[in-house]
């Protein structure tokens, strides 16, 4: 392309890095869903992990004392974790918010009438349609876990200690007990599952791979891994509060 | 003549009415009866404007040519549906035996900003041809090509080829999509050139161009709904798409454009 | 009477062996200097195969180049719809193919009257169509090694027709708009959609422009320029039904004829003989079902006449292949115009299928059978499903019903050997011009002649116009302009002035009526006269009783079609009475009273053998014949026998 050698009058820190490539690249509609695919499936990563975590709940107080303990203890490893985790969160997040707006302002007039032609029943219901929705539920549900958790500063909810030994677990199950969070957290999973069994084939659409050998297995495992996501993280709302203390 | 099982209509039409692109436009209802289900659905239309004339209303102004379903001029939302219920079809190729007596139909134009409306059911598609002047082609000069055996195709290219080449250019991927995305129609131009040993020189070069014009005739992003599949006459495939994004990444990171 | 010129009509073509002329006559044209190209301009009317690769062609060789087009975009054109193939004397098939055969079956089969020498160039060019398009990027089937797949088409026994799938004339027509969208983008095509050429604008006797409406805001306009090349296709809309999509018109072609361009052999029309049949009074277009089903589908009708019984019930001993009867060596692959006329014949015999007894079926049963119905769908599949969409009934089931429908026009505005009319500096090409197909167009020879004359024969010609008639640059300030852009406005005032009572759909549906009953299959002379009287009188009626509602400043379909229909109305005339005029039958003109024994053409080359080209004297008036001998020494005159 010839767009950068058009206006070498704005010479610029990109071009002394030689990435204004890469700025086009990340302005462009498919490098947005490009990053959009990556930061969504590196997220997916991260639950896969964080479930994992969390699942001890059911094996002993001890085991998840244990690792929410050995995490702590990595503190400056925790930072760039979760500077790393936070960054890719909003990466998603703007560009959610930034293909909604384009999205918004390619169609100005409404159809009076939309139907779809898709042999899938319940459009209305279908996750492809409801992304953003979904995606914004997802974002109020962890802002919620964020106050709950890491900065432990539900009002209603008495917090141990953080170093006491047994705090990470009895804090856990403090909040997951709580009424208000065992309906909250279940809805928001839910949402989660829904958001992922499109937006996981999704990112492999985006990514480029496509290919009739491939795709319906693409799909039937996003459908997968969106369930196991879901019913995983629903189980500890509904299931923790009845574990012995 | 007429087919065994024909039958006739009373319909109640909703057309979108607008007399030009800066004017306000509105449905306008109109009923019609004695519609014949042999009839296709812009014979149905067709009708109507008869009635209209004889009444001394203006006639609605649709596009269409070919009325075979290759042109791809014509193309009308119905029921909120590009190109109407069934799939793999065009307007024209649509039959009233489609419909049942006493329903009401919805007609609209294309709707998205790259696409303003001209008039009525009439829009302005200039975008796309846009969008293949910036690089959707092979630039070869006339004379001088080589024997057309010297460039062998394997016959699954071609057939690949061929399949993404059958693309229209009608707009109803673009009409059908919630973004207004007009990804459908230019991966297909992009993968028909991309399979083919001809398409090789300028693989890159394409792809960037081409996506930076998408982009700058302000269609929306792309969020693989697959609704333009569903909706694509000529029967273009995601897996375009898929391959689109593809092209751009590998122009983009490994190429020199 | 008809008024004859006494001066016979010269084609100004090259002399001596066949084989060379092409060659030869090339380095006799004058050619412009490449930095002297950019300072001319010229304009293209038609995006088709020809205009798109005329333009494309032309602005690759550094013309300004101004593109117009009736469509909204230039990929639109009609040439879009041709499905089955495109010739080519490339011989890969090893079958007996050569340059000379293509040309001897196509002067065979276009019954003797096309001009040997442009047909000789075609068959030559059409090799160099098939690389050039290769190198666009058209997707031409192919065999699995990777070489390029032929099939067999009508009117020939050697497999020369490239096909892609069922969409042949799309992906061509593709592959030249995007030849031309790549000179858009390098500056040197401008194109103009949704305009339509409203006249031709001739300055001291050479024409150098034209005058345009644009359809979107009713404004007229004018275009100067050094050369001006119509590629506005055919008429075969003045039926009303044809397989012509809608826009398809005769507007730019007449009115280039009303500026002293001679209009040739306007009679010659084919009717194709797969069609799908009329389904009622609201049709409004005919749907072509390809030649290529012919490769595979047997055509028959019942032995009993007005058999009701549903095809399956009918036992094979009791169905007569008529094709396969009458003409043995060629089958269900004879020509269109014989295939039509056979139909016709078992049709008008009470031998007819279907509800209206106006259809004989083509049967894919044996194919089916033989192949499997997957091998059929691979090659067909797209026709078929048009098929079912259009009549609500499966071929792979029940026998198509088809029925013989206009389709195409093979007479058309006078051109020379350079496809330059008697007007200078006018070019015709593809359909809208006369030259190549002579009384009978063979299947997948439209594409061959419209790509043959933009991508390799209008390069050349038209640059000896430029360098040897040194013309002085024009402006559409000139007195000229101003006065076509006056005649073409008052015509659209008059038009909006009338305000009767009738559609303009009205008047071209009963236009069609009169064309088809009388000017259709077979003509004779007293439905040809009456025919004129008809027309005439209808033409009367249109200018008193036309109803068109809106204004002229705005997008009004209506008001376009008026504009066509009031064309359709003054030419239709000329076409009847050029059929009454050639007392003879051939290819797609058939005078019944002109057959043989066995209901076959019965030419008159003692009397009939030139192309008839008609200047213009006003409206109904006694139009002057110009007569253009031709000549057989190649392929010389014989009987067209396909039996």
């Amino acid at each position: 392309m010839s767009d950068s050698a058009a206006s070498p009058s704005k010479a610029g820190i990109l071009d002394w890095f030689g990435l204004r490539w890469f700025f086009r690249f990340l302005s462009s509609s498919i490098g947005q869903k490009f990053v959009m695919a990556i930061t969504g499936l590196l997220l997916c990563g991260f639950l896969v992990v964080h479930l994992e975590g969390n699942l001890l709940l059911f094996v002993s107080a001890e085991k998840y004392n244990a690792y929410a303990h050995f995490l702590h203890s990595q503190e400056e490893l925790l930072m760039v974790a979760e500077t790393g985790l936070f960054v890719l969160f909003l990466a998603h997040l703007y560009l959610a918010f930034a293909t909604a707006w384009g999205n918004a302002k390619a169609r100005v007039d409404q159809y009076a009438v939309k139907q779809t032609k898709q042999a899938k029943g319940l459009w209305a219901a279908s996750p492809s349609t409801w992304m953003f929705a979904s995606g914004s539920v997802v974002l109020g549900f962890v802002i919620l876990h964020l106050i709950d958790m890491k900065f432990q500063a539900r009002p209603d909810i008495v917090y141990l200690d953080e170093h006491a030994p047994n705090a990470p677990y009895a804090n856990a199950l403090a909040v997951l007990s709580n009424p208000i969070s065992r309906v909250v957290y279940t809805i928001g999973v839910i949402v989660l599952g829904f958001h992922l069994s499109h937006g996981f084939a999704s990112a492999f659409q985006s990514l480029g791979l496509n290919h009739p050998k491939y795709t319906p297995l693409i799909k039937w495992i996003s459908r997968l891994f969106a369930f196991a996501i879901a019913a995983g993280f629903a189980s500890l709302p509904i299931l923790v509060p009845s574990l012995s203390r | 003549m007429s087919h065994t099982g024909s039958k006739i209509l009373n319909l109640n039409l909703q057309i979108w009415r607008q007399a030009g692109p800066d004017q306000p436009g509105a449905l306008k209802a109109y009923q019609l009866s004695g519609i014949s289900t042999d009839m296709s659905f812009l014979e149905m239309l067709d009708i109507l404007n008869e009635q209209l004339i004889a009444k001394g209303e203006e006639p609605v102004a649709f596009d269409h040519d070919c009325r075979e379903g290759i042109c791809g001029t014509c193309g009308v939302m119905i029921n909120g549906q590009a190109h109407g219920p069934d799939n793999a079809t065009t307007t024209c190729q649509l039959h009233m035996r489609r419909f049942n007596d006493g329903d009401t139909i919805v007609i609209e134009p294309w709707r998205a900003k790259a696409f303003p409306v001209v008039r009525d059911l009439v829009v302005n598609r200039s975008a796309f041809d846009r969008i293949i002047q910036s690089g959707g082609y092979v630039s070869v000069n006339t004379g001088g090509a080589p024997d057309a055996n010297a460039i062998p195709v394997a016959g699954h290219k071609q057939q690949e080829a061929m399949a993404a080449a059958a693309c229209i250019g009608c707009g109803a991927c673009v009409a059908s999509c919630k973004n207004a995305s007009a990804m459908l129609f230019v991966s297909a131009k992009v993968s028909h050139l991309a399979s083919l040993p001809q398409g090789q020189t300028e693989r890159s070069k394409r792809v960037v161009s081409m996506v930076a014009t998408m982009d700058k005739e302000q269609f929306g992003n792309c969020t693989n709904t697959g609704e333009c599949e569903a909706a694509c006459p000529a029967g273009i495939k995601l897996t375009n798409i898929a391959q689109l994004n593809r092209e751009y990444m590998k122009a983009v990171l490994f190429s020199g454009e | 009477m008809t008024q004859v010129s006494e001066t016979p009509l010269d084609g100004r073509c090259p002399t001596g062996d066949i084989a060379t002329r092409w060659d030869r006559h090339k380095f006799d044209l004058k050619l412009v200097a490449p930095h002297n190209k950019r300072k001319n301009t010229i304009i293209v009317v038609g995006t088709g195969l020809a205009g798109g690769s005329a333009a494309a062609s032309l602005a690759e060789l550094g013309y300004n180049v101004l593109s117009f087009c009736i469509q909204d975009s230039p990929r639109r054109a009609h040439s879009i719809a041709a499905q089955g193939g495109i010739n080519a004397a490339k011989n890969y098939t090893n079958d007996g193919d050569s340059v000379r055969r293509l040309f001897y079956d196509t002067v065979k089969g276009g019954e003797w009257r096309a001009r040997e020498s442009n047909v000789y160039r075609l068959a030559t060019l059409s090799t160099s169509i098939i690389d050039q398009c290769v190198a666009q990027g058209v997707p031409f089937a192919r065999e699995y090694g990777g070489s390029l797949a032929n099939r067999s088409f009508g009117g020939a026994q050697v497999s020369r027709t490239f096909y892609c799938a069922g969409q042949t004339g799309q992906q061509l027509l593709i592959g030249a708009y995007q030849a031309m969208m790549r000179q858009v983008h390098a500056g040197r095509i401008k194109v103009f959609a949704r305009r339509e050429m409203l006249d031709v604008v001739v300055v001291d006797g050479v024409a150098r422009g034209i005058v345009t409406r644009d359809l979107v805001t009713g404004k007229f306009e004018t275009f100067s320029g050094d050369a001006v090349v119509l590629c506005t296709g055919g008429y075969g809309n003045a039926y009303y039904l044809s397989t012509m999509a809608k826009t398809c018109n005769v507007t730019a072609a007449w009115r280039a004829h009303k500026r002293g361009a001679y209009f040739a052999n306007p009679c010659y029309t084919q009717i194709h003989p797969t069609c799908i049949p009329v389904s009622g009074t609201h049709q409004s277009k005919l749907t072509l079902m390809s030649e290529s089903l012919r490769n595979d589908g047997r055509v028959w009708v019942s032995k009993t006449k007005g058999d009701t019984r549903s095809p399956d019930q009918i036992p094979e001993d009791e169905r007569d292949y008529y094709l396969e009867r009458r003409y043995p060596s060629y089958g269900n692959l004879a020509p269109r115009d014989i295939s039509s006329r056979a139909a016709k014949e078992r049709c008008d015999a009470g031998f007819g299928v279907g509800p209206s007894g106006l259809s004989v079926y083509l049967d894919f049963a044996a194919a089916i059978k033989r192949d499997g119905e997957d091998v059929v769908r691979g090659k067909y599949g797209n026709l078929f499903h048009m098929y079912e969409k259009i009549t609500a009934e499966n071929p792979y089931k029940v026998p198509m019903r088809i029925y013989p429908a206009v389709h195409y026009t093979m007479g058309g505005l006078w051109v020379d050997y350079n496809l330059q009319s008697n007007l200078p500096g006018l070019y015709v090409l593809g359909e809208a011009n006369f030259s190549d197909h002579g009384a009978n167009r063979l299947g997948a020879s439209a594409l061959m002649q419209g790509l043959a004359d933009g991508y390799f024969v209008i390069p050349y010609t038209v640059g000896d116009h430029i360098a040897t008639k040194k013309l002085k640059p024009v402006s559409t300030e000139a007195p000229e302009f101003g006065e076509a852009l006056t005649t073409a406005k008052s015509r659209v005032e008059s038009i909006l002035k009338v305000n009767g009572k009738r559609s303009v759909e009205q008047f071209h549906r009963a236009l069609g009526h009169i064309m088809w009953d009388n000017v259709g299959m077979g003509r004779n002379e007293k439905g040809l006269i009456k025919a004129i009287d008809s027309i005439k009188q209808l033409r009367e009626e249109f200018w008193s009783d036309v109803k068109v509602l809106g204004s002229g400043e705005t997008l009004n379909q209506n008001l376009e079609h008026a504009g066509r229909v009031a064309d359709f109305l003054e030419f239709s005339e000329l076409l009847a009475r050029d059929a009454l005029h050639r007392d003879e039958s051939c290819g797609g003109h058939f005078r019944e009273e002109h057959q043989t024994s066995e209901g076959e053409c019965q030419r008159d080359d003692d009397n009939f053998a030139y192309a008839a080209a008609w200047e213009f004297k006003g409206i109904g008036g006694d139009s002057v014949l110009h007569k253009e001998p031709l000549t057989f020494s190649d392929c010389p005159l014989g009987t067209r026998s396909y039996k």
